[in-house]
């Protein structure tokens, strides 16, 4: 069928308000927050119903459309991006938190609710949905849920994947399902569990019961200075390694510290070539004990000071800082790459020096800003886009971080999951039987390749390749060779 | 009746020492399989899967063998056993990371003890411990009272290795707190009774020791006044590690386990007993103090869901539901066995809406108990019966979804339908 007939029969779905189909306006969906790769949509819906979305689902695959869900955009893997072009569905209509079940603890919204704004709508109630991205103040829930999101606080909450009870999706032939509603011990296939992370592969979530957390009764939170992100990284590996449970261990160096200073006018000491903030929090009692035991080996590593922040308008100003230290980066140069991975977390101090090699060998100033009790890094490669050789640099850079990370034992991707940026890295993590078994779950799901298409699998190695592989029994190398 | 050329094949990958013709006490359902392997190593057990899978013969993954009443009877004539105790060993442990890598065959009493040695733990609490192993554990989705303060599996486990139908070795996840790299395939394997993969291997992250423990027992005349604690609890800031209800006749207990910084777990104690007797307890006790003396005391009532000895009159059924729901749920299945003539003791984790009932009386008042309960609340597993109950009962449940995209999943893993064949909902 031709673009205008698409166009129409969508139009007729869900609404003319609902379709985006102007040349310069479609440019604003070439790519999410990932830029190094754009694609251009044939055209956006968005609907506002799960209804309007199997129809329109239902048509796609009538006409062997892709489908390429979107949130906010805020993803940093490309996951968002119409690399094929096809239709970009976007949740920006399905914003509304449809019920808050306060004696159950928890909350049925639409993909399209802004993470920040599920906290402040579920906060009378006295809970918080506990994922909190950076970007929170713009990603959406949908979104979480697809790339099973972390943050700060996943240290002691867990991930999105542990917050999500239930949710509606729909499938790729158009029809809706429901996975759960919050009963704590379903039965069957773990369908919530693996639509979480999936990256929008296998089915489109129009609704999710969410599990909210209790706000805690008491909060503290430190900001430990340090010389060198040296003692910082030890510190962290040290209070986990004594068994200390922080809410969050959050790192930033020498190049992040400059960027907020100038921007929130927190006033670290120029000196300062790491800050470590720490939060605590539960009931009252025994929290600055266990403050005092973490400072204490903050001190030891060598710190320079440390900070509290006591009242609740100073520990905003220090979680600000952290969390849009990525948009301040702007101060420092035009644009910047932001690495994903995870290592062990006693192998942080050794992957941090390895970090600060890797910036010198390719000569672009690396700032660093990341989750360091969850041993999550993200190294933030600073360039300039328009210069060719920096663009390259920065791309070896980041492979050669990816490449660190594994050789002691980590991943490639924390929170924002592979997409496109690191569909081919995943042979490194992966033997051909384990992505043959990822692309046995996406067949049963999505066995004609309709939804967000030619990501997280490798290039060259599409899931139904794979999964025919494994269909033919293409044996176990030991089996092969009796 | 085997192929003699599969026994004889079993016979040299694993040994003939690892394997035996002594079935009956690994009958499932009543029926015993026709053979029981136990190999050594991960690579003899998928050469074994895939000898199995070569001359199509049903398998049933089995561990400590303590969950074995769940779920349907086999549906194959002839089956064989694969136990995974063979495979027992801590393959990696790091303190440091608070994070360790153990074969599905490993013990919950044997891995406690190494963690132990570490101040650390795996709080899945399992019934059973010296006899279940992190394999079944994990298919069988089984969970613990301390779920309420630290997860099930399904929030602690960080990577696995299965075996797959045809014997083939795959992984996912891996040995790092936060991973979203591919596909979540640990939550498929999940609590899937061994129905897609059998789980060989299995990475946890670990939770310190808490520096202090209490456990605080409080006593209630009516079921209605415990239930009064547990909405006070559960509205307020306070986090104890485990919240227990537990009926037997009469009389209703709560008992709240509570673990973290020796100024915390003062405070709970304090707070706990203060909205117990506000809520109208008989009586409140310090039952144990310290991190040794709480787990002996919560070993000794954490037997609620076993299922290995079962008395001839006597049904196990795991109920589910909303943490709303639960004193209505708890009312209609003390009601209904009154009714029914039929003895009834309840252990529920409070805060979380999962009871274990465990149920005695004659067959029919039982099947006319189960029947009027699964009307009302469908997410009602029956976890312990005799085989000719369970074989007749609907034992999942009534609340069953999704079994089109389910079968499809079983397909796709399993397409000559060889593992646990029957015994899951698809």
């Amino acid at each position: 069928m031709n673009r205008s007939q698409l166009i129409e029969e969508l139009r007729r779905i869900v609404g003319p308000a609902g379709v985006v189909a102007d040349p310069v306006a479609l440019m604003t969906y070439d790519a999410d927050g990932c830029v190094m790769d754009t694609g251009e949509p044939q055209v956006v819906v968005l609907p506002a119903s799960a209804e309007q979305v199997s129809g329109v689902v239902r048509l796609a695959s009538r006409y062997g459309v892709p489908i390429v869900p979107r949130g906010a955009g805020t993803g940093l893997s490309g996951g968002a991006t119409p690399i094929g072009g096809g239709i970009v569905v976007s949740t920006a209509r399905m914003d509304r938190v449809l019920e808050i079940d306060a004696r159950n603890g928890r909350a049925l919204c639409q993909p399209g609710v802004i993470n920040w704004e599920l906290s402040q709508a579920v906060r009378p109630y006295g809970y918080q949905f506990a994922p909190d991205p950076s970007s929170q103040k713009a990603c959406t829930v949908g979104g979480n849920i697809a790339n099973n999101a972390g943050g700060p606080h996943c240290l002691k909450y867990g991930t999105t994947a542990s917050h999500v009870l239930g949710v509606q999706m729909v499938l790729p032939d158009g029809s809706i399902i429901w996975t759960g509603d919050g009963n704590p011990a379903p039965v069957g296939y773990d369908l919530t569990g693996v639509i979480t992370g999936s990256e929008g592969t296998i089915g489109l979530v129009t609704a999710a019961w969410l599990k909210l957390t209790r706000l805690p009764e008491a909060v503290r939170v430190v900001l430990a200075l340090f010389p060198d992100i040296a003692g910082a990284s030890a510190s962290v590996s040290q209070v986990i390694a004594s068994g200390f449970l922080p809410a969050a261990l959050e790192i930033m160096d020498r190049l992040a510290i400059k960027a907020v200073n100038d921007m929130y006018r927190l006033g670290l000491p120029e000196q300062a070539g790491a800050a470590l903030l720490i939060e605590v929090d539960g009931v009252d009692d025994g929290l600055d004990e266990l403050l005092a035991d973490m400072t204490t080996v903050c001190w030891r590593n060598g710190a320079l000071d440390v900070r509290p922040a006591r009242t609740p308008a100073e520990q905003n100003q220090v979680w600000a800082a952290r969390k849009n230290a990525f948009g301040a980066m702007g101060r420092l140069a035009p644009t910047y790459y932001l690495v994903d991975t995870v290592v062990p977390r006693t192998r942080l101090p050794y992957t941090m020096e390895q970090v600060g090699r890797i910036s010198q060998e390719h000569r672009l100033p690396i700032a660093n800003v990341f989750h360091a009790g969850d041993g999550n890094l993200h190294p933030i490669i600073l360039f300039d886009r328009r210069d060719r050789s920096q663009n390259q640099r920065a791309l070896e850079a980041a492979t050669a971080v990816m490449h660190v990370s594994i050789e002691q034992g980590g991943v490639i991707s924390g929170e924002h999951g592979i997409g496109v940026e690191k569909q081919d890295y995943m042979t490194l993590l992966f033997s051909t039987e384990d992505l043959a078994a990822m692309a046995g779950l996406h067949q049963s799901f999505d066995p004609y390749d309709l939804f967000n298409p030619g990501k997280v699998f490798p290039k060259g190695r599409g899931c139904g390749e794979l999964a025919a592989l494994r269909r033919a029994g293409v044996a176990w190398s030991e089996l092969k060779s009796r | 009746m085997l192929p003699a050329s599969l026994t004889r094949q079993l016979a040299a990958i694993v040994g003939p020492d690892a394997l035996s013709e002594e079935t009956a006490p690994f009958a499932v359902h009543g029926r015993a399989p026709a053979l029981v392997i136990t190999p050594a190593t991960v690579e003899d057990l998928a050469r074994a899967v895939a000898a199995c899978h070569a001359a199509r013969v049903p398998l049933v993954p089995w561990g400590g063998g303590t969950r074995q009443r769940w779920g349907r009877p086999v549906a194959a004539e002839t089956f064989v056993v694969l136990r995974t105790t063979g495979l027992r060993s801590i393959l990696l442990h790091e303190p440091d990371d608070l994070t360790i890598s153990v074969e599905a065959g490993m013990t919950f009493a044997a891995l406690n003890a190494a963690l132990a040695a570490h101040n650390q733990m795996l709080p899945l609490d399992p019934p059973r411990p010296e006899q279940s192993t992190v394999g079944g554990l994990l298919a069988s989705g089984a969970d613990g009272p301390r779920r309420l303060a630290y997860g099930t599996s399904r929030d602690l486990l960080i990577g696995i290795r299965v075996v797959e139908a045809t014997g083939r070795i795959s992984k996912a996840g891996g040995m790092v707190v936060k991973n979203v790299s591919g596909f979540d395939m640990m939550k498929l394997y999940l609590g899937s009774l061994g129905t897609l993969a059998i789980i060989v291997s299995a990475n946890f992250k670990l939770i310190p020791r808490p520096r202090a423990a209490a456990s605080l027992s409080c006593f209630f005349a009516q079921p209605e006044r415990a239930f009064r604690l547990i909405t006070a609890l559960s509205a307020s800031q306070l986090t104890p590690a485990a919240v227990e209800y537990r009926e037997d006749g009469a009389a209703a207990s709560i008992e709240a386990r509570i673990e973290g910084l020796p100024a915390a777990v003062e405070r709970h104690v304090r707070d706990v007993r203060r909205m117990a007797e506000e809520a109208g307890a008989g009586a409140v006790s310090l039952a144990a103090e310290g991190f040794a003396e709480v787990e002996r005391r919560w070993a000794g009532f954490n037997d609620a869901p076993q299922t290995v000895d079962l008395a001839a009159d006597e049904l196990v059924a795991r109920l589910s539901c909303l943490p709303g729901a639960l004193e209505a749920a708890l009312g209609d299945a003390r009601a209904l066995a009154a009714r029914e003539g039929l003895a009834l003791r309840v252990q529920a984790r409070a805060l979380g809406g999962v009871a274990y009932l465990r149920l005695r009386g004659g067959d029919e008042a039982l099947r006319a108990w189960h029947a009027a309960m699964l009307a009302r609340w469908p997410h009602l597993v029956v976890i312990g019966a005799q085989p000719a109950l369970a074989a007749e009962l609907p034992v999942w449940g009534a609340a069953l979804a999704n079994l089109d995209l389910m079968r499809r999943i079983k397909q796709e893993f399993d397409p000559e339908n060889l593992l646990n064949p029957g015994r899951y909902v698809v």
